[in-house]
């Protein structure tokens, strides 16, 4: 950090590119913003991926509400659509994109958990640790299958069908635009039309800037163009320091050797033990449980024992915008977020209700990560940060909020 | 032979023994029998005839995209438009494909990015259905999903591109030549099609570290037993030795490539791979076997060099297992080195090597390239677009060469991916291994299987396999020329031996001896004035020339 708080070594930030958008792009915002393809009538891809709210939940409920009347409640809190272009494949373990065999099955025994320190986070990659995909639990590998999900979900959109949602397509305004990217006879293949309508969403993501702008204040210091405020710059030491608050060590803050823009997230799976929402309607069934992973919504993985209570690291980008943390949107605000990391194993009865871990079942418990920063203490323990240091790290996460205007 | 070929031999010399020193090794100088005193082999991956050309030569032309307007005169192509298959194709009636069964259909230029499908030995020759060729959803649509921005749909493998996406292709075939009937030699995955373009055979595998049986329907393998106490190699496994190879699984093949008989003959040649030279640092900080490229197309870093597609490290006669770098620009190609040392490439280099001495002016006779991977064109890696770049990059820089004037480029491609093509061969090298299924059961052809490195009938070259694109641009190259000609990818081999030394054949069992010519892509009575074609390597559209 210089004196004045600026970066010492600026760096070349590498965005993607910009272009017009394809007619495929422009198909899909007009997919993206349609509430016509809803049963309520009121509901687009955009109602909880709002793009004034970093393409996250407007308001500060934890989960969103859908169905034909709007009233009945979403099962997690709406992630953010911003940052995906890079998202990789769900995958356990190191990947080999170009190995053209069959991907190994998934190991019986389970994960080895190495910690993860920001020093190791090569290593971390390198053990058999899950990774990647969309939606809280990895479900699915592109932006176009993570369409669907909130399209049919009777919960979300509750479209009906892929014959219904077709049909709806069918009497846009903007059908036309299908016949003239897949012939006429896109109109007959309900499956298919539903799939290019849903790329198309896809392709507006990757296409559209405004889902990775990469134009936050943290970038502008990155490269050179932005000084850190006093509390910005202790925020950013403490989020860096391996035995201090740690977030580094899962939500990266480096260019990658490309230039490309820090994403926040190392895109892995952590069993983080937060605490149950008792605002959710689900969870007044004392046997329910979202065990990420293992279901409910995934389905692949329900015996995937070791991996159960893990949900997907999101990217801290834009952090600061949302009212809803964690999987079950059980914080409102950061500073919640950040009690819950101080307090979590140093006095826990000011998290959890009467138990720890009282989201998971007893079983699942020991999946929880108690080994890294800042989750290694133990009850009675000094809180690994002090109020203000708390406020420090929240003055830095407020950097990477978009939308940066560097001082002329 | 054609009359023609026969009056070239006729006026050609005898090359004399080479001692293989730069001296004595022909560069432009080689006796040839045709023009062609340069020959450039860019081997692409994994594409069909039909998922590039099916409705040539006509584009959707959407908004917005690099647009493409026919030549008049254009000839047809053996495609989906003349073989009325685009609708009610028999992979949407035979209801075996289940819910994946589909049409064929448009990719369009955002969907570069798509999934890879199944490509092995035996699912293929299922899909290819005794010659029916209506069971591709079931048997090779099974691919990974792609990166996050990839396109995926129900029957995908059926998905073909037009001359908006593959736009430097079609028009190249709009300048050039092409052929609609060339197929892999046997049917699988990269390494077989890798083999069969320098050697024409896959059998005489020798496994040097092995954790696989020979391949049964339960339990796919690389190899089978040929029947008569040797290997056949039918899917991919990283040759023996390379630094860059898989410890675990690893093989050697005995016979000969192409690369003994130009030696033989004193004539340079190399194989030129993305990611070859280890010392080499990317700007991303990658190096040795681990350099990569980052690619936005497929929104991840690949790994530029890939053991298993290197053609010449299969043999210890032109391998180059620790990726020694040639002790000059001016022994690439070579040999022998100034002086009369074996130079330690063995004729194996990093693509970056060819540029640099074709700019030297030491434009080897023959030359086999290979994109970094995450040009190569693979779908899940790669893409037409970035291959789309690689390709236009080679061509406009050899259009500018002095030696243009007898270069010839061949653009071919070392297996479908298993991407839908409707056109199927008769398996004329039949193969009767409990993988084989194109004819039923342990059934690929019918009568003998063909003879093998020993001499006797082999299993485990069923083929020829599926069909791939195959263009040829040269000054010599006839132009906007569909050839119908049969050929396979061993006719690269013959190619060479027939314009470099005189017909020689490999034998062993090699595919040279019996695959058909490119000849007929090729005017060398009245040719050698096509003119360049200088394209932009981002869209594929005309450049004014430089």
């Amino acid at each position: 950090m210089r004196p004045d708080g600026g970066n010492p070594q600026p760096v070349r930030l590498v965005r993607p590119a910009v272009a017009p958008l394809s007619a495929m792009a422009q198909l899909g915002r007009f997919v993206f913003f349609d509430p016509a393809l809803s049963s309520s009538g009121a509901l687009s891809c955009a109602s909880c991926h709002s793009p004034r709210h970093a393409y996250g939940p407007p308001g500060d409920l934890p989960v969103m509400a859908g169905g034909r009347a709007l009233t009945r409640q979403g099962a997690r809190a709406v992630p953010s659509l911003m940052y995906l272009e890079r998202q990789p494949n769900f995958s356990i373990g190191p990947d080999d994109a170009e190995s053209e065999a069959v991907p190994a099955p998934l190991p019986p025994g389970g994960a080895a958990t190495a910690a993860k320190q920001a020093q190791n986070a090569a290593q971390s990659a390198q053990s058999l640790v899950p990774q990647g995909g969309l939606f809280w639990d990895g479900r699915v590998n592109t932006l176009q299958s993570q369409a669907l999900g909130p399209l049919l979900n009777p919960l979300e959109m509750d479209g009906g069908s892929v014959g219904r949602v077709a049909q709806r397509l069918r009497r846009a305004p903007y059908a036309a635009r299908f016949a003239q990217l897949f012939g006429a006879q896109i109109f007959e293949r309900p499956d298919g039309m539903l799939a290019e309508a849903l790329f198309a969403v896809a392709r507006y993501q990757i296409e559209d800037p405004s889902f990775h702008p990469y134009s936050s204040k943290y970038d502008a210091w990155l490269e050179g163009k932005a000084r850190f405020s006093p509390a910005e710059a202790r925020g950013y030491a403490l989020f860096r320091d391996p035995r201090g608050a740690n977030c580094a060590a899962c939500h990266l803050e480096r260019p990658d050797a490309n230039g490309l823009p820090p994403l926040f997230t190392d895109h892995q799976f952590e069993a983080l033990g937060v605490p149950r929402n008792t605002a959710l309607a689900s969870n007044r069934n004392q046997r329910y449980f979202d065990l990420g992973i293992c279901g409910p919504a995934r389905t692949d993985m329900t015996h995937a024992a070791p991996y159960c209570g893990m949900f997907l690291t999101p990217t801290l980008r834009n952090v600061a915008t949302r009212h809803a943390f964690f999987h079950n949107g059980v914080y409102r605000t950061l500073q919640q977020v950040l009690d819950f990391y101080d307090f979590r194993d140093t006095r826990s009865q000011r998290v959890y209700a009467h138990r720890k871990f009282d989201d998971l079942p007893a079983v699942y418990r020991a999946n929880v990560d108690t080994v890294d920063a800042p989750f290694d203490r133990k009850a009675g323990q000094a809180p690994p940060l002090t109020a203000r240091q708390e406020r420090d790290i929240i003055a830095f996460l407020r950097t990477l909020t978009d939308g940066y205007r560097p001082p002329k | 032979m054609s009359r023609f070929l026969a009056i070239f031999i006729a006026l050609t010399f005898v090359v004399s023994a080479s001692s293989g020193s730069p001296a004595a090794e022909s560069t432009g100088n080689a006796r040839t029998a045709t023009p062609i005193k340069h020959l450039v082999i860019l081997y692409g991956e994994n594409v069909s005839f039909d998922h590039y050309f099916a409705t040539y030569p006509k584009a959707a032309n959407p908004p917005d995209e690099p647009v493409f307007h026919a030549a008049p005169g254009t000839p047809a192509v053996n495609g989906l438009v003349t073989s009325h298959l685009l609708r009610n194709n028999p992979n949407l009636s035979n209801t075996a494909n289940g819910a994946d069964a589909a049409d064929p259909f448009r990719l369009d230029r955002t969907q570069a990015n798509t999934a890879d499908q199944n490509h092995a030995y035996t699912a293929e020759q299922q899909a290819y259905d005794g010659g029916k060729a209506d069971l591709f959803p079931k048997y090779t649509g099974k691919g990974t999903t792609g990166g996050v921005g990839a396109f995926g749909s129900r029957g995908q493998v059926m998905g073909y591109y037009d001359g908006n996406t593959v736009t430097a292709l079609w028009r190249y075939a709009q300048h050039f030549a092409m052929s609609d009937n060339a197929y892999t030699d046997v049917y699988g995955p990269s390494t077989p099609g890798a083999l069969n373009v320098v050697a024409g055979q896959t059998n005489g595998m020798q496994a040097i570290a092995t954790t696989k049986g020979p391949a049964t329907l339960a339990a796919p393998s690389y190899f089978v037993n040929d029947g008569q106490g040797g290997l056949t190699m039918i899917n991919d496994v990283d040759p023996a030795a390379d630094v860059c190879s898989n410890k675990n699984d690893q093989v050697l093949m005995s016979g000969q490539n192409v690369g003994d008989l130009l030696n033989d003959a004193g004539v340079t040649w190399g194989g030129f791979m993305g990611g070859f030279d280890l010392s080499a640092t990317n700007a991303n900080g990658t190096t040795g076997c681990k350099r990569t490229t980052y690619s936005p197309i497929v929104a991840s870093a690949v790994v530029d060099y890939i053991p298993h597609h290197n053609w010449f490290a299969y043999y210890s006669s032109t391998g180059n297992s620790t990726h020694a770098r040639p002790a000059s620009v001016s022994a690439i190609g070579h040999t022998l080195d100034a002086d009369g040392t074996h130079d330690p490439a063995n004729h194996e280099y990093d693509l970056n090597d060819f540029y640099a001495a074709v700019k030297a002016g030491n434009f080897p006779a023959v030359s086999y390239l290979k994109a970094p991977a995450y040009q190569d064109g693979h779908a899940g890696y790669s893409d037409p677009l970035d291959e789309q770049s690689a390709i236009v990059t080679l061509v406009n820089f050899l259009e500018t060469r002095p030696e243009w004037k007898d270069t010839a480029i061949v653009l071919a491609w070392d297996d479908s991916d298993g991407w839908y093509d409707h056109a199927a061969a008769k398996a004329t090298s039949p193969s009767f291994d409990a993988v084989d299924q194109l004819d039923g059961n342990a059934a690929c052809g019918s009568g003998t299987a063909l003879p093998g490195a020993g001499g006797k009938p082999v299993n485990g070259r069923c083929g020829p396999g599926t069909r791939v694109p195959f263009l040829v641009i040269s000054p010599w190259a006839k132009t906007n020329a569909v050839s119908h000609t049969l050929i396979s990818q061993a006719s690269v081999v013959r190619f060479i031996e027939d314009n470099w030394l005189h017909g020689r054949r490999l034998g062993g069992g090699s595919f040279d001896a019996s695959a058909g010519s490119i000849m007929a892509m090729f005017d060398f009575r009245s040719g050698g004035h096509a003119p360049v074609l200088v394209l932009d390597p981002r869209t594929g559209n005309p450049v004014a020339a430089r």
